[in-house]
């Protein structure tokens, strides 16, 4: 067991949404495991697509990009941006054969911690089977 | 079918009138199969233009040269400069103009039809032709190319030596334009994502293979960067950007230097200097093809931006470079974009 | 290198029982830059807090990481700890340790390392951070409110009653909206002209309160606190000061067009005052059916009046007013009748809307309060009521619920059984929606105490059959086909906003919503703002509501102004976008991405209006260029960041 696989996932989240859901998650002592390493933005809208390509070169095993459900976004239409910029990202990566389980995108408002909490199970379990990722990290 | 000669006469009366600061047309080559790139500034010159299927340069590239041109001189001749722009070429003129970069009365849009054809690949032309060259190629009737070799004329079928980018080509005919030579043909790819789809049938793994085999083989050249009119960004991102490179940056500043790609030519970087490149012409990329044929290594670099036409259209529902009033595809949304792969 | 120092709080037992504290702070002190590392039992407690200036002051810190709980609890709390110690409060970060770490992990060793990647990453931001001081802007202080209903009405008296100066902009020729055309109010059945004609005589005499009817905003200019507004004030044609409501005048002129404050139940001339407690109290001229302004033409009006109040030469007038803060009140209309053709409106004169029942119903409306047909003027002894006519038909119609239907359907069928005893009341619903205080309870008197039939189920015909308008239907509780030979059908016709709100809407830059009502800045806890800074909204203008609720609205609205208009100067806070001039190439996508307009193309650049930004950077991630990006939350920063997550450093 002590030599199991542990996924390295890097979670950019939106302040107002997902980065308070994590906190409540925390608040309400839910329990996840800690691959995830939360980097706070101010909008998924924000999210440029070189800060995923980037984690995933620094060696991330996996991506999460979290926002506000659609309507909800502190800056009205931020995660409309993201939506559909995000997509665009996944896409590619998964064209060049990128597994598509490693970047992933979610809403999680700032009420659901639960949602939150199982995000991450879900993420880390489903990385573990499939290792470590090397295609897109620098290898030196 | 353009007549030559109209193409010529309409120059010469250009460049006459004198409100035209020069033409960027095609001239044959003395040397090679293909034609141009020609800056004509006098009338009489006006005599040098072609245009026939060899024709395969996206000369709005040098609308970006003669904007930054411009943008150096005291007192710049602020006459518009005319361009003869094909099908694909015009919509890369829309998308410049969609971002402003240039105005539309900077530029004089002469375009020309690609008959229902399109422009040969150099490649598969001299594969048919067996070592011979080509002294003259021309659009035959609907479908074939005429091509004048040693004094003989064969006839080829056009899908045989077709660029790749025209066997996909879904506006082969001018979508914008001052003066427009040639009749409409309509000519409607079956499959307009055909070379996609061969690739996104292939399993993960080796789809993998196959990008880590084309993209291994980059040596970061940037012919692809220099030949493409929207790459013309005054510092590429992947340059390892300064936020704030001029002539007032202190050292520190210039130490805060961001190194998203960094130059070593191991793969990963390759593959990220790739990626941002498709991402960064998403939704830009009329797919003029400019890109695959200057790379020296043959990479099909062209399909990874490809994909994602492929992608704003089913997503979005986004076609690039036909309406210069349209916000970009990074700079809207819609309510229901797809969502599907959100949790 | 910048000098950074690192403070790791134990919070009891809260972070040191899942991270080992003591190795974070270890760790930490060897990472590049950093001068300082330790941990303490409480940091937020004052001996705490008295450790970090202490570092400050004596290590010479340039800034600071306080590895706790969420930024959202004590970011404020230790940045003004190091604004003690003498450091800019932009140079303290926090790394939540607690929430996204301690309590959500069990195994210590796991939880550190992860402890220690969020406090790297922190300080691989701070020290990037540039110290800003907030942005300090002056105010106006002085409102606009545009709308003159219910809402407009209120949210202009609480702010003058607050003590601030107040422009009312009506476009029509009096106060009062739709209100002043409603009989009764539910649940109480209070008479709506006696309630709101109050307010209005308030409004007319407020000495705060400047009221421009006939007047619409032309021009909007400025940001919060600094508004320029420019407003038309159409003529009148009659000068109020000197109108004495003699109304010679109507009885002269030749023109009778449709009056609208009666929806066209009744006609009125073409110079008319809109109803006899109309705010301004003076008569008005409309130019629209006036057949012309010369004597020549006709003349007749100026010639009968007396204190020579007409002047045909009076002009538009255009207003300009500075204003510190809006709120938009424009209201509803009634969805257009033209698209309801299926129920025969328009096409039958029996069958009505909503509010021209209201004005049937009314004491002071056409009828003097007597429910008769508009076709034969006989008393209607079976009458049809019809909800969601428009509303909650998303394949034809409006797909939102309008909300005050059902209950004013309900009164609507009880004025009538009270006006008409022995007739009968039918009402064709959905689902009844009461909920409300004291709605429930008026549904329940409607069908107990005066024996109105509900039927469940739509109507799919309506068409005139000898003198009746027949409605045929179907109650889908009983399945069974239903056939009324009815003498009139009022169609509770779904609300929308008002003509011409969208354009508003744009000239001020507040967001719509698809349906055309005013977006608010957040739909569960800024109900009343809009997305702009020093914009609110009140009433229907933001999604179809009723009266008490407008008014609450209405008053929050004012709440929310006078907490801008209270202020000498306002604070924004500074970590908004910046743009590197050298490398944009006025794209403009950012300037379309931007939910706030704080972006413009200036001379093919792009500018940023630091007032109006908010700094959710989604122009940087926009920007193919590299050209804009957020203070303090830099791309730079973020890399760093992201190199720290993954242990590059």
């Amino acid at each position: 067991m002590a030599d199991e696989f542990e996924p390295k996932i890097v979670a950019f989240l939106c302040k107002w949404c997902s980065s308070a859901g994590s906190d409540l998650a925390g608040v309400s002592r839910m329990q996840y495991p800690p691959n995830v390493i939360p980097i706070t933005v101010m909008c998924s809208g924000s999210m440029s697509p070189l800060y995923i390509l980037s984690a995933f070169k620094k060696g991330a095993d996996g991506v999460l990009v979290s926002g506000c459900h659609p309507g909800d976004c502190h800056y009205i239409k931020g995660n409309f941006y993201a939506r559909r910029r995000i997509a665009l990202v996944k896409k590619l990566l998964e064209f060049i054969g990128l597994e598509p389980q490693r970047f992933q995108m979610s809403w999680v408002s700032a009420a659901e911690g639960t949602k939150y909490t199982q995000i991450i199970k879900d993420f880390v379990e489903e990385l573990k089977p499939i290792g470590p990722q090397t295609k897109l990290r620098r290898s030196s | 079918m353009v007549n030559l000669e109209d193409l010529k006469k309409e120059a010469k009366r250009i460049l006459e009138e004198g409100k035209i600061k020069y033409i960027i047309g095609y001239e044959r080559s003395p040397n090679g199969m293909m034609s141009m790139p020609a800056f004509i500034k006098n009338p009489e010159d006006a005599e040098r233009l072609t245009w026939d299927p060899s024709c395969v340069y996206n000369l709005t590239r040098f609308l970006v040269d003669e904007k930054r041109r411009k943008a150096k001189e005291k007192k710049p001749d602020t006459r518009p400069v005319a361009i003869v722009v094909k099908g694909c070429d015009s919509r890369a003129v829309v998308v410049l103009l969609q971002e402003k970069f240039i105005n539309r009365e900077d530029v004089y849009i002469l375009g020309v039809s690609c008959e229902g054809a399109g422009v040969v690949d150099e490649k598969k032309l001299t594969e048919k032709l067996k070592g011979k060259k080509a002294d003259k190629i021309e659009f035959s009737e609907k479908d074939h190319f005429l091509i004048t070799s040693d004094g003989e004329k064969i006839k080829i079928p056009a899908q045989e030596i077709l660029a790749e980018r025209c066997l996909e080509c879904r506006a082969n005919f001018p979508v914008i334009y001052d003066e427009v030579l040639g009749e409409k043909v309509e000519r409607r790819p079956e499959d307009p994502f055909k070379s996609i789809e061969r690739i996104e049938s292939l399993s993960k793994e080796e789809r993998w293979a196959f990008w880590k085999e084309q993209l291994d083989k980059c040596i970061r050249c940037y012919a692809c960067r220099s030949v493409c009119p929207m790459c013309y960004c005054d510092e590429c991102v992947v340059d390892t950007i300064s936020f704030a490179v001029a002539a007032d940056t202190t050292a520190e500043e210039k130490a805060q230097k961001i190194k998203w790609i960094e130059r070593s030519p191991d793969s990963s970087e390759n593959f990220v200097y790739h990626l941002v490149r498709a991402i960064h012409l998403a939704g830009r990329c009329i797919d003029c093809g400019e890109c695959e044929r200057a790379c020296p290594l043959d990479i099909p670099v062209r399909l990874l931006n490809k994909k994602l036409e492929k992608e704003a259209k089913e997503l979005f529902d986004y076609e690039v470079g036909f309406d210069p009033e349209k916000p970009s595809l990074a700079s809207s949304f819609k309510d229901d974009d797809p969502e599907d792969f959100i949790r | 290198m910048k000098r950074t120092g690192v403070f790791v709080c134990h919070c009891g037992i809260n972070i040191a029982g899942t991270v080992d504290v003591k190795k974070v702070a270890k760790e930490l002190s060897r990472h590049p830059g950093v001068a300082h590392a330790e941990e303490y039992v409480y940091m937020c407690s004052d001996p705490g807090q008295n450790l970090i200036t202490e570092a400050i002051k004596e290590k010479k810190l340039d800034n600071v990481v306080v590895a706790c709980c969420s930024p959202t609890l004590h970011e404020t709390t230790f940045r003004n700890t190091s604004k003690e110690a003498g450091l800019n409060e932009f140079q303290c970060e926090i790394a939540n340790i607690r929430e996204q770490c301690s309590w959500v992990h069990k195994d210590m060793e796991k939880a550190t390392r992860k402890a220690i990647k969020i406090t790297k990453s922190a300080v691989e931001r701070v020290r990037r951070n540039e110290s800003l001081e907030p942005i300090s802007i002056p105010v106006t202080r002085r409102a606009l409110v545009i709308g003159g209903g219910i809402a407009g009405i209120q949210s202009a008296l609480d702010l003058a009653n607050s003590g601030y100066e107040v422009v009312l902009v009506e476009r029509s020729p009096s106060i009062g909206g739709h209100m002043i055309q409603l009989s009764e109010t539910f649940p109480t059945l209070d008479c709506s002209q006696c309630i709101l004609t109050p307010k209005m005589v308030e409004v007319s005499k407020h000495p705060k309160i400047k009221l421009l009817t006939y007047s619409e905003v032309q021009e909007i200019s400025g940001y919060v606190g600094n508004f320029k507004v420019k407003i038309l004030k159409k003529p009148t044609y009659v000068d109020p000061d000197k109108c004495t409501l003699c109304d010679e005048c109507t009885k002269v002129c030749p023109v009778v067009v449709s009056n609208e404050f009666d929806i066209g139940l009744t006609g009125r001339r073409a110079i008319y005052i809109p109803f006899p407690q109309a705010i301004p109290a003076t008569y008005t001229l409309d130019i629209k059916s006036c057949p012309g302004l010369l004597p020549i033409a006709c003349g007749k009006c100026a010639d009968v009046c007396e204190p020579e109040a007409i002047d045909y030469d009076m002009k538009p007038d255009i207003i300009e007013e500075d204003i510190g803060a809006i709120i938009v009140a424009t209201g509803y209309d009634l969805y257009d009748k033209g698209l309801m053709a299926e129920y025969g409106y328009g096409k039958y004169l029996d069958v009505l809307d909503g509010l021209q029942f209201e004005r049937l119903c009314s004491a002071s409306g056409p009828t003097q309060g007597k429910i008769i047909r508009p076709s034969d003027h006989k008393e209607p002894k079976e009458v049809v009521f019809i909800q969601c006519v428009g509303s909650r038909d998303p394949e034809l119609h409006c797909a939102y619920c309008s909300k005050i239907c059902c209950m004013y359907t309900a009164k609507h069928a009880m004025l009538y059984k009270h006006h008409v005893p022995d007739g009968q009341a039918y009402i064709f619903y959905i689902d009844i929606r009461s909920g409300g205080k004291g709605y429930e309870e008026f549904v329940q008197r409607a069908v107990e105490e005066d024996g109105v039939l509900y039927l469940r189920g739509k109507v799919s015909k309506i068409f005139e059959d000898k003198g009746k308008i027949k409605v045929w239907g179907v109650d889908t509780l009983t399945g069974k086909d239903i056939e009324i030979d009815a003498d009139m059908v009022v169609l509770a016709t779904a609300m929308r906003p008002s003509q011409g709100a969208g354009e508003l809407a744009k000239k001020l830059k507040i967001a719509m919503d698809k349906d055309g009502f005013l977006s608010e800045a957040h739909p569960k806890l800024r109900p009343v703002e809009s997305v702009t800074p020093g914009m609110f909204l009140a009433g229907a203008a933001q999604a179809p509501k009723d009266i008490p609720e407008a008014v609450a609205q209405a008053s929050g609205a004012a709440a929310k102004a006078v907490a801008i208009l209270s202020q000498e100067r306002l604070f924004h806070a500074p970590t908004v976008a910046q743009v590197n001039l050298n490398l944009c190439t006025g794209c403009g996508m950012c300037v379309e991405v931007c939910p706030y307009v704080s972006l413009s193309l200036k001379d093919g650049k792009v500018e940023v209006n630091e007032v109006l930004c908010e700094g959710c950077g989604t122009c940087s991630a926009t920007c193919l260029r590299a050209a804009i990006q957020v203070k303090n939350l830099t791309p730079l920063q973020v890399h760093e960041m992201i190199d720290a997550s993954l242990g590059g450093r």
